[in-house]
């Protein structure tokens, strides 16, 4: 994809002096290829141990009865839903990563891709979790497929929006695994034969005769573009399905046309705040500040601007459209969110949501590592409230006022829900030690275009137009890769 | 000798040819082919060996699937030779009698398992109390004894009657007294075999005391009128009812009754010919009748006598002294209106107090004489026989037993020692007695300091009758065989006594032969089918009343100046009352009971104190504080605090029938024992006291089934004003408004053909008594969950009964629903209340049927909606989706896990369960289903019958349970059912008809009887 000089404009993608191909090669494949730190057992553990809590908390459900979450008559569904929907969110970013920004030809998420498409996965394992653990009888879980039987003439009910849930989840699940790995074979084949032994046996395996030449990488450039395709109306469609669970219901607070762009967007929002905790911490324990620059933190910020920024608007809108439907349960639910029993909740949800991501809007703030950190946690503590607050809330008083009820989670429904994190990072740091977290072949392409060094050669040839350069190194200011005092020197 | 004969199998063997004697060796005639299977050729054929595999496969393969599962082992027993009345799955009917209420008792192969109403029974033909239907569940009880009880130990019938004989007679010999304790005895053939107890020991006396007593009333009669009983009352003939502190509609006298005499003047029937009766009600906390009063006005206990002689000076223009009413002057305002329309419907109205002070009745005899109720409201002539005891006998038998004069003592359906006001004198005295026996089914709190147990069988398993009302005769008859080793009191009295008749069946036909039947000229088996006998009643007479009432007058001011010493702050006046579960506590170990929610503040599983939103505020109480409330004596007992509103400042209130302490696994250590705050003086026990409060610093959590009090200003709830239905029969009702609906669906409508099941409910016939939530529970087989599970909001009843509170303002007179405005309200005195049974609705648009993401919840040709609960993987999806939150979830395996141990947990106690309906497993949704099995049972006899079905041949449990008749089931599709005749009524309404889910159940709108006037007492 390259060849062609890139703007002097454009910032630099990879930065850092003698990058080589070999060089990213090492660089990229130093975790897989060497034993953990430190760092990593540390938070492996850790993980892990959420992890095991997960197994026991379902295990406790599956033994005694969901009666062990703090469920009740008038709220069915609470943090099980809630953290359904968080998960089936968080998806979101991999797939707008390495679908849409691919047809949009952004080249900025080579580096971002991968690691990305991993959390995807691993968040929609998660939420597929909670699918079969939320139900009273999850033995029976494969009741909702449409699977011929031999119960009679018994079908699944294609009116349900949880049948289309099943349906949008599990083609998501499938179509993202594929564009996933279907990336990761010339990656797999680069360990493979840099392995030996065991590893290698099992690489070999793993890469599908990956061979190298050129009609294989055409066919793999043909591949990546068709699943983009098929990807792309999937960022859509998921979480307007989930959308639906709540919109195509009668219950006020859930009956809401708004659900399916504001849910997208709200995906969106929370996949790329989890991209940001994720990959900020991962670029500095394994050394890839090269590679995930502050380029991209900055782009992926921008993005959580403006999807937090729809999700705020869509907050109002649903007011607004709550007053001006006249209807009275409709206009109780709203003013019961913000001022009722769990008006906390709601206030959360605003804050963290929709004022603290404005601090974005200041370059210092959305360049500094440790504030972005901080606000991408912030965002996805925010978005869990938020389905917390659809959720919870808009049940726990609805009609008729003699069954309002309040929720209280027991520690089942915490230690589930927390689990399920430990279960997200025990695999995202296993994915960290076997296969490359940033996609080596990509990364390449970037080298010779739109690298720190190669447009440091295009400066010291000296075609380029001063005041351009001049802002081009007034650019590289909010870097911390890259070394200032070099570009003094010219 | 040796036989020379030898005997040939063939003509072969006869010429013995070689070729024979060549065969002959061989043991076939005709050689096998096993040579030619075993040669080289046969082995190496493909067939066999691959076949052999084949078996070798299918053989294991079908032997590791036979062995995969243990098939559980059922032992089940069959009828040898099947009685002839005994096909499994048709229930028999049986009448019987259960407190004097006639019922009809259905069983199912040889078990009771549902209570419902005996068609024949007259008064109690409409519907039956809870207690009544829950009784069935009492049978079952695994804390019963299985043998008698003989210095605590297991023994014989035989050895039992030896040592109570020898007892008895060495009683006789010292020629001390015995005592036969028994709560208020009903039934003539009982009373016929204490009589026979007594010829034979003489020194017998039968005392009879109820632990919630009628003493009072039954003394004044006999003062006023030198009658000593209590009277029938006619609420269906007084227009105009005036109640202070009376539980008529609930607890006093006879609830289920009174509500069905009550309802007549006031439900959708008696509103179409514009008439409906009007009542007051002046209470201290907030009973039943008080929610369903038009107009109720709060008294402090203490205002209680004040009040009734301020009316009676009203009314007769007498100046009785004592009449003043303090600072409440919407009591005074209220009196007046009161008096002025107790003259305008003379003969037509009724005044009933609750109170059990001789001197308040005989002062209500007084104002009842004043406004011609006798002869027409009250009938003295044929009077109630439900209650008969004598407190001041029982207060006697204490003394006598502390003096050493009792030497036996018999305890028949009583409990005095978890019932008596002072327990531990009674217990003291006790001791002194040489034979203590009770008649009881358990160990209770008496019968653990008894010598012996002669255990008793439930009424279902017994002999009996029971008269209710003078000339009102009713049976009881088994409908099982005892299960325990248990012999019926009666019997045990006869074979003591050495009666000529000792088998009490026999002793039944014979009383009844000799008295009943010749006089009503029936038969015993038309009474074993019909269950009742009505003689003719004779006029009721109209009485004067003679007496001075100074001296009365002066009681009444002294009770209640020893009362009024509250400070408003933390020394209120307490009222203990009976609950509408618990009762007088003699059923606490059933679970239904201690499951069905207090009708007005929700509470299940406990007792506590109700004070009123001002009073807590006074006294720095918030809910569910625990409070320990000390009395002058020392009394005391901890509780958590309710907030109540309409409770009387002042005042707090206290449920009597929790703390039990040994009545079994559920009713054990529920609540706190209240009767200890109930007093002995004048003659009869109070029910009222004066209790210091004080903090305890901890707080614990009622279970109640419903925590918001308000409707919230929606229109869920439509009512209306008398006056205003009176103009326009839909009034309140939002039938001139309808919106227009707009289906999707226009061209593509579904035609229903057959029956369209639905409903109507009367909103102003239900009272709210709970009644039909028990019967539910009965006949679906709808587990009991326990006290932590019910405060985790996840009771199981199909049927619930919303309760709502609103408040008038003083100011604005308008009616405050929403709680924030209610909370900046001064005053939450007038508070109205309305009760609204809610239960799944039918929707014909159910918004459960299309969220079920497998088919488990269905729409039925005829109008139900129905719930599969093997398809069920439990999502819950149309639970949330239900705008009436009608659907239950089974959160755990409640019928088969030790930790909700209320009462289903062993096969015992499982054997209550209704054949015909399906229990629910873990993990599975349930709801009403319209008792289906009702339906197809009926459709069924329809069919095999060869007619169409009839109205009214199917009868919802909840309805038949109703005695106000609020609830009407039918066929939408029959024009002239009853049903869709009230679903055209203009009082219908759907709830929630504006989300146009096509609800099948139409509610028919509240109508209250006030005006202005009404108005003015609380402005």
């Amino acid at each position: 994809m390259s060849g062609h000089n890139e703007s002097i404009l454009r910032e630099p993608l990879i930065t850092g002096k003698n990058i080589t191909y070999a060089q990213i090669t090492d660089d990229i494949l130093l975790p897989v290829e060497n034993k953990p730190n430190r760092a990593w057992w540390i938070g492996f553990i850790i993980a892990l141990c959420g992890a095991t809590l997960w197994v026991v908390a379902v295990s406790y459900t599956f033994w005694f009865g969901i009666g062990s979450w703090g469920l009740n008559k008038t709220v069915g569904w609470a943090w099980d839903i809630t953290g359904f929907v968080w998960w089936v969110g968080i998806g979101h970013a991999g797939t707008l990563i390495s679908a849409v920004l691919l047809l949009f030809r952004q080249n900025w998420r080579n580096s971002i891709n991968r690691s990305a498409e991993a959390m995807t996965i691993f968040a929609v394992i998660c939420a597929a979790t909670y699918v079969v653990s939320h139900m009273g009888r999850p033995w029976l879980a494969y009741w909702v497929l449409p699977l011929p039987n031999q119960f009679g003439s018994l079908w699944v009910n294609f009116n349900s929006p949880l049948v289309w849930d099943m349906f949008a989840i599990s083609t998501y699940f499938s179509v993202s695994l594929l564009f996933w790995y279907t990336g990761l074979l010339p990656d797999i084949a680069t360990i493979r034969d840099r392995a030996v032994g065991m590893r290698k046996k099992v690489y070999t395996v793993l890469s599908f005769g990956w061979a190298g030449n050129v009609k294989t990488w055409q066919r793999f450039e043909a591949v990546s573009l068709i699943l983009a395709g098929i990807s792309t109306p999937l960022v859509l469609s998921v979480h307007t399905i989930v959308s639906m669970d709540f919109a195509t219901s009668v219950i006020p607070g859930w009956h809401t046309t708004i659900f399916p762009p504001y849910f997208v967007a709200g995906a969106i929002f929370s996949g790329f705040a989890m991209v940001l905790t994720l990959l900020l911490v991962a670029r500095k324990v394994l050394g890839l500040e090269n590679y995930i620059t502050m380029f991209h933190i900055e782009s992926m910020n921008k993005i959580i601007i403006l999807t937090g920024s729809i999700v705020g608007v869509a907050y109002l809108t649903e007011f607004f459209i709550a007053w001006y439907s006249g209807s009275e349960y409709e206009q109780y639910a709203f003013i019961n969110r913000s001022t009722g029993p769990y008006w906390w909740a709601y206030w959360m949800m605003m804050t963290c949501n929709v004022i603290s991501p404005q601090l974005l809007w200041f370059k210092k703030i959305r360049t500094s590592i440790a504030a972005t950190w901080i606000l991408s946690i912030v965002v996805n503590i925010g978005m869990w409230f938020e389905r917390f607050v659809i959720i919870v809330t808009s049940l726990h008083r609805d009609y008729l006022p003699s069954s309002w009820a309040m929720f209280y989670p027991t520690w089942v429904d915490v230690s589930v829900f927390v689990g399920s994190i430990g279960v997200f990072f025990t695999l995202f740091l296993l994915f960290l030690r076997v296969l490359p977290s940033i996609a080596i072949a990509e990364v390449k392409l970037l080298l010779k275009s739109a690298s720190e060094q190669s447009k440091m050669e295009l400066i010291k040839d000296g075609h380029l137009d001063k005041e351009q350069v001049a802002e081009y190194i007034e650019s590289l200011d909010k870097f911390d890769s890259v070394k200032q005092e070099e570009y003094a020197k010219i | 000798m040796e036989s020379n004969k030898k005997y040939w199998k063939g003509l072969e063997e006869l010429k013995n040819t070689p070729a024979f004697v060549e065969n002959n060796k061989n043991e076939f005639a005709e050689p096998l082919p096993i040579e030619d299977v075993l040669s080289e050729a046969g082995l190496s054929t493909v067939t066999p060996r691959r076949d052999f595999l084949k078996a070798l496969g299918f053989g294991l393969g079908a032997v590791t699937l036979a062995a995969c599962q243990t098939t559980p082992v059922h032992k089940s027993i069959p009828y040898l030779i099947r009685p002839e009345e005994v096909v499994p799955g048709i229930p028999n009917y049986y009448v019987s009698t259960f407190k004097g209420q006639s019922v009809l008792v259905k069983t199912v192969v040889g078990r009771p398992i549902k209570i419902e109403v005996n068609p024949n029974a007259g008064i109690f033909s409409t519907g039956t109390d809870a207690q009544a239907q829950a009784s069935v569940l009492d049978l079952y009880d695994v804390s019963k004894l299985k043998a008698p009880l003989l210095k605590k130990a297991e023994t014989t019938w035989s050895k039992l009657d030896e040592f109570v004989k020898g007892e008895l007679n060495k009683a006789q010999a010292s020629g001390k007294k015995i005592r036969i304790v028994s709560s208020s005895l009903n039934s003539p053939s009982a009373k016929a075999v204490v009589a026979d107890f007594a010829v034979k020991y003489p020194t017998t006396k039968h005392v009879q005391y109820d632990a919630v007593s009628y003493t009072g009333i039954i003394k004044a009669n006999e003062n006023s009128f030198g009658k000593a009983v209590l009277p029938k009352y006619n609420f269906d003939k007084a227009d105009l009812i005036v109640s202070f502190a009376a539980d008529f509609l609930g607890t006093w006298i006879s609830g289920e009754e009174f509500t069905a005499q009550y309802v007549s003047n006031r439900n959708h029937k008696s509103l179409e010919k514009g008439k409906m009766s009007r009542h007051f009600q002046f209470e201290t906390g907030m009973s039943l009748t008080g929610t369903n009063a038009d107009s109720r006005i709060p008294i402090k206990l203490s205002e209680e006598g004040p009040a009734l002689i301020t009316l009676y000076n009203a009314i007769t223009g007498s100046n009785l002294a004592g009449g003043t009413l303090g600072n409440n002057t919407n009591a005074d305002k209220a009196l007046k209106l009161v008096a002025k329309e107790l003259l305008q419907n003379k003969g037509k109205s009724l005044v009933v107090s609750g109170s059990n002070d001789v001197s308040t009745q005989t002062l209500v005899n007084a104002i009842n004489v004043a406004i011609g109720s006798y002869g027409t409201t009250i009938d003295l002539d044929n009077s109630n026989k439900r209650y008969e005891g004598n407190d001041a006998e029982f207060a006697e038998l204490i003394n006598e037993m502390n003096r050493g004069e009792v030497a036996a003592v018999f305890f028949l359906n009583s409990n005095p020692v978890y019932d008596a006001t002072n327990s531990k004198a009674f217990t003291d005295a006790l001791a002194k007695v040489a034979l203590k026996v009770s008649f009881s089914d358990r160990v209770d709190e008496t019968s653990d300091l008894c010598d012996a147990v002669a255990i008793t069988p439930n009424y279902l398993e017994s002999w009996g009758d029971a008269n209710t009302y003078e000339g009102f005769y009713s049976i009881v008859q088994p409908t099982i065989n005892p299960v325990f080793n248990s012999r019926q009191a009666e019997q045990s009295l006869l074979i003591w006594s050495d009666g000529a008749v000792q088998d009490y069946y026999k002793y039944v036909r014979n009383n009844w032969e000799a008295t009943v039947l010749p006089a009503a000229g029936k038969t015993w088996n038309d009474v074993l089918q019909s269950g009742v006998v009505t003689l003719t009643a004779k006029p009721a007479g109209a009485y004067t009343f003679a007496l001075s009432l100074d001296a009365v007058a002066t009681s009444i001011a002294n009770s209640s100046k020893a009362l009024a010493k509250g400070n408003g702050k933390d020394t209120l006046e307490l009222h203990v009352y009976e609950s509408i579960p618990m009762r007088d506590g003699k059923h606490a170990n059933n679970a239904f009971l201690q499951e069905l929610p207090d009708p007005v503040s929700k509470v299940t599983w406990d007792n506590y104190l109700a004070i009123s939103p001002k009073q807590a505020e006074a006294s720095g109480y918030k809910e569910f504080d625990v409070v320990t409330i000390k009395d002058e004596k020392g009394t005391s007992i901890d509780l958590p605090v309710l907030i109540q509103p309409g409770q009387a400042m002042g005042t707090a209130s206290v449920a009597l029938g929790y703390g039990r302490t040994k009545v079994g696994k559920a009713g054990n250590n529920v609540g706190q024992n209240a009767f200890p705050f109930v007093s002995f003086n004048n003659g009869t026990l109070k029910y009222a006291t004066v209790v210091k409060l004080s903090g305890t610093g901890r707080t614990d959590e009622l279970a109640q089934t419903q925590t918001h009090y308000s409707f919230e200003g929606r229109n869920i709830i439509r009512e209306a004003s008398l006056k205003d239905y009176l103009k326009d029969p839909a009034a309140g009702s939002g039938n001139h408004h309808k919106h227009k609906v707009y289906d999707l669906w226009t061209t593509d409508k579904y035609e229903k053909l057959g029956n369209d099941w639905v409903m109507a409910i009367d909103l102003n016939a239900c009272t709210g008594c709970g009644s039909c939530i028990v019967a539910c529970n009965v006949e679906n087989n709808i587990p009991v969950v326990g006290k932590d599970e019910v405060r985790r909001r996840r009771e199981m009843h199909w049927l619930r009964i919303d309760r709502y509170y609103s408040f008038n303002d003083e100011k604005t007179g308008e009616n405050v629903t929403e709680e924030k405005e209610i909370a900046h309200m001064s005053n939450l005195d007038n508070v109205s209340v309305v009760h609204q049974p809610m239960l799944c609705q039918h929707c014909d648009h159910a918004p459960c049927e299309t969220v079920c993401p497998v088919l488990a919840t269905v729409h039925s040709s005829d109008g139900l909606n129905h719930m599969a609960y093997n398809r069920c993987v439990g999502t819950r999806y149309c639970a949330n989706n239900c705008p009436y939150k009608v659907r239950r979830f089974n959160w755990f395996n409640y019928w088969n896990d030790s930790r909700f141990d209320n009462y289903l947990n062993n096969e015992f106690t499982q054997l209550v369960l209704n054949p015909d309906v399906t229990t629910r497993s873990r993990g599975v949704m349930e709801k009403c289903s319209m008792c289906i099995q009702r339906i197809q049972a009926g459709k069924l006899t329809a069919k095999m019958e060869k007619r169409a079905l009839k109205d009214g041949d199917i009868k919802m449990a909840c309805q038949q349970a109703c005695s106000a008749n609020a609830i009407i089931f039918g066929d939408k599709n029959d024009p002239n059912s009853e049903v869709s005749k009230l679903l055209r009524s203009e009082r219908t309404y759907y709830v929630l008809e504006e989300i146009n889910v096509q609800p099948g159940i139409g509610y028919m709108t509240k109508i209250r009887n006030i005006d202005s006037e009404t108005k003015e007492v609380h402005a």
